[in-house]
């Protein structure tokens, strides 16, 4: 046990050592923000230190990139939905705005919904949040999208199926 | 007892009762009534795997009903930008409404879960304490006891209590105090309650003295509150003091008493008292509530509410989401 662990940190070191400039530089390129990129290079070992059999990786720089690609488009997903909440917050009245700790926990629980609702194709998803967000009803959403009442019914469903099974 | 056991997550409950809470859920989400919120609750009684699916629909609700619509639209949907735009203008038009049930965010303060004694939303509790002291516990209330040789302290962590202090029985004096965050509050044989909210603290002295010190003041900077006055003080600064009268504690008889209160102002009071969000059109914000609504019923107390003013009251995500609005066809002057 002990030797595969140290031969395992090892291999993360001297991989570590080798391309870490190189994946910073990478990501640099690819969401210019030198600062994000040190977080999501960090983020791209940390994501490979449990990944097995790293001896047999054999064009590392390849297998880094595509770590590192599902990270920036992570990355990007929570920047726009970010900007958007930001826009949002700058529109509503003085008085109606939430606290910094509201604002927070409110981001929290947007990241948290977000990604919880991240494989749903799109219309189903726009469906739900019509429906539990903005509290339209059934007939209003399927006036507003053209599509059936049996259709918004059925995506609800499987949109509520989805969001129990990922949601603990 | 087994730690390791008691903490042991439940077995994920199989797809199929998780399609059939789906199908509730979507039921469920279409204007439902009583009877089918109980037939829900019913059905996750029907087995542990049932009512651990039932808690996930619960929870997920909740999280769902929490989100302030004008916020989490737009950060959400993820159609074109001409879309978002338009749908963020219709918000705006027909969704302006007060957040006052953003209260709740606060109630869920994980601090409150450590605590020695806690109150859930709805509930009252009474302490009875080692020395004969009594403490009630309003809604979504925590403290911890500490007592010692020395003291006898309370620290309140969240919501309001109202203390009874009792004689002394110990050989030697004990001085006995109610903390919170903003200071403490050294009681002179008293009657008196405690509210804490956010970065404030509020205090009305019924019977006896109390000795305010702010966290942040030197102890000679204190101030004494006599019977029949109120203040609210933060960490580095007491407020005016103000006149009470017994109607701050009428919720230790189940009661929120109005005088006059804004309905914005009501309508945070009676979201205290239930999970959800209870929103309020700015049309109707400065109307006027005067009388006594049950806070064990709010159900009932807001039908009051309807039934007194020009006020509509709208249901969602069963009765999770309140919104309290014009009555449509009446004007929006009232008072």
């Amino acid at each position: 046990m002990a030797i595969t662990e140290r031969a395992q940190h090892h291999e993360i070191s001297t991989l570590y050592s080798n391309h870490h400039g190189w994946l910073h530089g990478w990501l640099c390129k690819k969401i210019g923000n030198a600062f994000d990129a040190a977080d999501l290079a960090q983020d791209t070992f940390m994501r490979i230190l449990g990944a097995r059999d790293l001896a047999s990786i054999h064009e590392p720089r390849a297998y880094l990139t595509t770590v590192a690609k599902g990270l920036v488009i992570n990355w990007y997903q929570r920047q726009a939905l970010e900007r958007s909440y930001l826009e949002a917050l700058a529109s509503l009245p003085e008085q109606q705005a939430p606290s910094p700790e509201q604002r927070l926990m409110i981001l929290e629980t947007l990241h948290e919904i977000d990604a919880m609702l991240d494989a749903l194709p799109p219309k189903v998803r726009t469906v739900f949040l019509l429906s539990q967000i903005n509290g339209l009803k059934y007939d209003e959403i399927a006036a507003q999208m053209a599509i059936s009442s049996i259709t918004v019914k059925r995506y609800m469903k499987q949109a509520f199926l989805h969001c129990l099974v990922f949601h603990e | 007892m087994n730690d390791a056991r008691m903490v042991k997550r439940p077995e994920p409950p199989d797809l199929r009762i998780l399609e059939e809470a789906a199908e509730w859920l979507m039921q469920l989400s279409e204007g439902a009534c009583n009877e089918d919120c109980d037939a829900f609750e019913r059905w996750g009684q029907r087995s542990p795997a049932h009512a651990v699916a039932w808690a996930r629909a619960h929870s997920l609700l909740n999280k769902l009903g929490c989100l302030p619509p004008a916020l989490a639209m737009p950060a959400l949907d993820r159609t074109s930008k001409a879309r978002r735009r338009a749908v963020i203008v219709r918000l705006a038009a027909t969704l302006a409404l007060a957040p006052a049930g953003w209260a709740t965010w606060r109630a869920i303060d994980a601090q409150q879960w450590s605590a020695d004694y806690r109150t859930a939303v709805g509930q009252q509790r009474v302490l009875r304490l080692a020395d004969g002291s009594g403490v009630t516990l309003n809604t979504a209330s925590a403290v911890d006891v500490h007592f010692s040789a020395a003291q006898r302290v309370i620290r309140l962590r969240a919501g309001e209590i109202l203390v009874e202090t009792a004689h002394e029985k110990a050989a030697t004096y004990r001085p006995f105090s109610v903390r919170t965050p903003q200071g403490r509050m050294d009681a002179l044989g008293t009657r008196f309650c405690v509210r804490h909210d956010g970065d404030t603290t509020h205090l009305v002295v019924l019977d006896g003295a109390v000795r305010i010190t702010p966290a942040n003041t030197r102890a000679a900077a204190g101030q004494v509150l006599h019977a029949g006055q109120k203040v609210a003080f933060m960490a580095d600064a007491i407020d005016k003091v103000g006149m009470a009268d017994q109607d701050v504690i009428a919720w230790t008889s189940g009661m929120l008493v109005a005088d006059k209160m804004r309905l914005d102002d009501f309508a945070t009071e009676l979201a205290r008292y239930r999970s959800g969000i209870v929103q309020v059109d700015p049309a109707v914000a400065r109307i006027g509530v005067s009388g006594a609504f049950p806070i064990g019923d709010t159900d009932r107390a807001l039908a009051m509410l309807a039934a007194t003013y020009a006020v509509d009251v709208r249901t969602r995500l069963r009765g999770r989401w309140i919104s309290l609005v014009a009555r449509s066809g009446a004007g929006t002057k009232n008072s």
